[in-house]
């Protein structure tokens, strides 16, 4: 499973794909690794709330790298879509009752509607422009979470609210440990499916061709506002899917997740890993997470830590980790 | 009505630190194509710095001293981290000036500690002008002095200095300055020690305002942000313009709504550019 | 009836008249080159036609109906579809991708939620019909950027085909190109002319290409229509030698 723009040796659609030929033979080992993450994290002497993490800034990234690395759009502002994610699971949970999946679809409801609304206000600009305005709207949805007080929690964040029992037509299911791991990576499996489906379909392709050459595409009759609200809209559906898994994996949110520097976070996670590969946010989001997990124990200095990494990454490692490997193995 | 015009007066206060804010910003934008993100940073680096300096040589001269030194460390940043950058996609400038911003936000909660500091201000600036309109005190009207004088500071640098005229001419066509054997990395360098100074000039003021906290830099970039916007790329005087307006904005919003005062900016921004998505005095298709 | 008729057609930008009353008839299958010195209006000229802008006086016909003034979206509709000085094609992708997005896009595709696999084997089809056309089946997994220049060019003649052109306007397909790419591109030039009878108006400045290839040839100086004719009437023409050898000094 990967799509065609990731690497140079490339097929063409018409030729199928031998049955085990080494992308699949890759994809199957990455979905074993995924699925078994509860049984081989202990045994490494790590914990399974770790590979939720992982997953759940994965999915945030790969969502923003739609629009990122795929459509050439930059957004610096996709921690909003995240943290309204992150709101409207918890507020559901907390106000409404304990239905996990209308807790999911609050949240990623909320989030990608709001990335919907405001995709008018910014497609028509493109370049630093575009990346300005996304992250100071983004700032009006974390003031509203900071101000309505008596809602939200203010800035001390929303609590009250926790994992409720999964509803499944065979009975209920309480969601500790590795349940809350798989229902993690369900979620997931169907963030990253629906962008790979977009990505493969002739809209994926015009969202590259807009990268490439906006004008080219403006030519060929279609218009590179409308790709660019499009894919901005499905990011954000993605990103607050994340969101909310974090909301749930926390049993809390605050207004830092929607503040302008997660969304940064996001962005540095797209470039590290290789944002002009599918999976590249995945690793990105895997590294970003181990070493976030391990700084927070050796120095409070997490800030600086992270700061560096921004400028290493920029100034020695612009194509990613997977940039570099797909390089490497075009020759 | 004297609550409206308190917040009022008030907006327009913290209107003139996003102005100043905007103007450094903007400069580096234009001639330098950089969205400064560590601006916050250096402006809080200013607020510091003068807080450590005036023990030593006095409030008047920490105003003067503290502005250049946040400079001549913008200067090395420029120099060490950015000056790679020009040329390559936008992307990575932003991430690095994001990365620094980060760095410097760490390194002033490290040095001068996580808590808020007080910035003390000459005596007679805090006393009221006129015992109706309480809220107009000395350190007010002081602040309103100071933009001015750097303001129009700036402009005369720009209208009558070699350095001025190569920059604006640098903004409308950098090929064409660099053929004429104008040194164009010195020229960006100065461009952005120029922004720099603008940026810690306006963490003293609003030190002496709202006093020191590690975040003030990243809590005050994101209204400059808007300023721009509102007031449009590409024009300094839009960026003055868009600064004052939010921060009236905000004031007036204070006196009415108060939850609703930082988000009503964030409307303005969304309205401007919808209804004129290059900003009051912008250009068409710049820096895209 | 004609393809394409200019009647009286004028255009002016400000004081400076860039095409003054050209009147010029193209027929169906013709392969029309448009000649003349720099700043004759022969960009001017193609402009009017593909309606980037309209003209200040003077009437366009194709196949006998109005189109003057008409939006550039909608005449690209209508078959006229135009090449640009500059290359404008996909770089990263391969020359594949560049001609699937083309032909997606020109089956309008692009907006649709799902595509089955019929929709897909349509579009791979056209795509691989394209790759023929052009002579590029042999390079269609090479990303597009790092071919030769005049190889490029031809990637983007594949992706303006998509559009099923019934009149293409070329601005300089040759321009810097060297000889085996200029050959190569002209023999696509010609069998597209031929086998799909595609009409075609380019602008060329290299005189054995114009000869060798035009059925007709149209010279501008000063925008206006200085001559027509075949290749023989018009190396005879006194009137163009005088401009040319005028203009080569």
């Amino acid at each position: 499973m990967s799509v065609e723009t990731e690497t140079r040796e490339r097929t063409r659609a018409g030729s199928s794909l031998p049955a085990w030929s080494g992308e699949r033979l890759r994809f199957a080992i990455f979905a074993a690794v995924l699925l078994l993450a509860p049984v081989w994290l202990p045994l490494i002497g790590s914990y399974t709330d770790l590979g939720t993490r992982v997953l759940v800034y994965a999915l945030a990234a790969m969502g923003l790298n739609l629009l990122l690395g795929f459509t050439g759009g930059l957004s610096f502002g996709h921690a909003a879509y995240f943290g309204l994610g992150a709101y409207g699971t918890g507020l559901m949970l907390r106000y409404v009752g304990p239905n996990m999946w209308l807790a999911v679809a609050a949240g990623v409801l909320l989030g990608g509607f709001a990335a919907t609304l405001v995709g008018p206000v910014v497609m028509r600009r493109r370049g630093i422009y575009f990346a300005m305005i996304t992250i100071a709207i983004g700032q009006m949805f974390y003031f509203i979470a900071v101000r309505w007080n008596n809602f939200t929690g203010g800035e001390d964040g929303l609590t009250g609210f926790q994992r409720e029992p999964l509803a499944l037509p065979g009975g209920s299911v309480t969601l500790t440990g590795p349940h809350f791991y798989y229902f993690v990576l369900f979620f997931f499996a169907v963030g990253v499916f629906l962008l790979w489906r977009v990505l493969n379909s002739p809209l994926g392709h015009a969202m590259v061709g807009a990268r490439e050459n906006s004008r080219r595409l403006e030519f060929l009759g279609i218009r590179v506002e409308r790709l660019t609200w499009i894919s901005f809209a499905i990011s954000g559906f993605v990103t607050a899917l994340a969101g909310s898994m974090n909301a749930l994996l926390n049993n809390f949110t605050s207004p830092l997740d929607l503040y302008w520097q997660l969304s940064g976070y996001f962005v540095i996670i797209c470039v590290l890993g290789g944002m002009r590969n599918f999976w590249g946010p995945f690793v990105g989001a895997a590294i970003y997470v181990i070493m976030q997990d391990y700084a927070s124990t050796m120095t409070k200095n997490w800030l600086s830590v992270i700061g560096v990494m921004f400028m290493l990454v920029v100034l020695f490692f612009p194509r990613g980790l997977l940039g570099v490997l797909a390089r490497r193995r075009s020759g | 009505m004297e609550l409206l015009l308190f917040d009022a007066f008030n907006g327009l206060i913290v209107g003139f630190f996003y102005a100043l804010m905007a103007l450094g910003l903007s400069l580096i934008l234009g001639l330098n194509s950089v969205i400064n993100f560590a601006h916050g940073g250096f402006m809080a680096l200013g607020g510091y710095l003068a807080f450590t300096l005036v023990p030593i040589i006095g409030f008047w001269g920490a105003l003067i001293l503290a502005p250049f030194a946040a400079a001549a460390l913008g200067i090395l940043a420029e120099r060490g981290l950015i000056r790679p950058l020009y040329g390559r996609d936008p992307l990575y400038s932003l991430l690095l000036t994001f990365g620094l911003a980060l760095i410097l936000e760490d390194i002033t909660r490290t040095v001068w500690g996580a808590q808020g500091l007080p910035f003390a201000i000459p005596n007679f600036l805090n006393h009221p002008l006129n015992n109706v309109y309480f809220f107009v005190t000395g350190y007010r009207v002081f602040v309103v002095i100071v933009t001015a004088i750097a303001t129009a500071g700036l402009f005369a640098v720009l209208r009558f200095t070699r350095l001025g005229i190569c920059i604006r001419a640098g903004n409308a066509d950098l090929e064409t300055v660099a053929s004429l054997g104008v040194n164009i990395y010195f020229l960006r360098g100065a461009n952005f020690a120029l922004g720099i100074l603008l940026a810690g000039l306006a963490g003293i003021l609003a030190a002496g305002q709202l006093g020191l906290t590690p975040t003030m830099g990243s809590s005050l970039i994101m209204p400059s942000f808007v300023a721009i916007i509102v007031g449009g790329a590409g024009s300094l005087i839009g960026s003055l313009l868009g600064g004052l307006i939010i921060g009236v904005a905000a004031g007036i919003t204070t006196a009415y709504f108060p939850s609703a005062s930082e988000v009503v900016i964030y409307l303005i921004m969304a309205f401007v550019l919808m209804v004129r998505p290059r900003g009051l005095l912008g250009q068409e298709g710049l820096f895209e | 009836m004609s393809l394409l008729e200019l009647h009286g057609v004028s255009r002016s930008f400000g004081a400076l008249r860039a095409l003054s009353d050209i009147d010029l008839t193209v027929e169906p299958g013709e392969l029309r080159a448009v000649i003349g010195p720099n700043g004759a209006g022969k960009t001017t000229l193609f402009n009017l036609i593909s309606g980037f802008f309209p003209p200040s006086a003077g009437r366009i016909l194709f196949e006998g109906r109005e189109i003057t003034g008409e939006q550039p979206a909608r005449l690209v509709a209508r078959g006229i579809i135009r090449t640009f000085q500059i290359t404008e094609i996909f770089p990263d992708l391969t020359v594949y991708e560049n001609l699937r997005l083309a032909v997606e896009a020109a089956m309008g595709l692009t907006f649709r939620p799902f595509l089955g696999a019929a929709g897909r084997r349509a579009v791979a089809r056209r795509a691989e019909e394209l790759l023929e056309a052009v002579h590029l089946a042999d390079k269609a997994d090479r990303v597009a950027s790092e071919l030769a220049h005049g190889d490029q060019r031809i990637v983007e003649m594949g992706i303006t085909l998509s559009r099923e052109p019934r009149l293409l306007l070329l601005d300089e397909p040759t321009a810097g190109m060297g000889e085996e790419e200029t050959e190569h591109m002209v023999g696509i030039i010609r069998r597209l002319n031929r086998e799909r009878g595609i009409t075609m108006l380019f602008i060329e400045h290299d005189m054995d290409i114009i000869f060798g290839v035009a059925d007709r040839i149209t010279v501008l100086e000063n925008g206006t229509l200085l001559a027509e004719g075949n290749a023989a009437e018009i190396a005879a023409n006194e009137a163009v030698q005088a401009a040319y050898l005028g203009s080569r000094r």
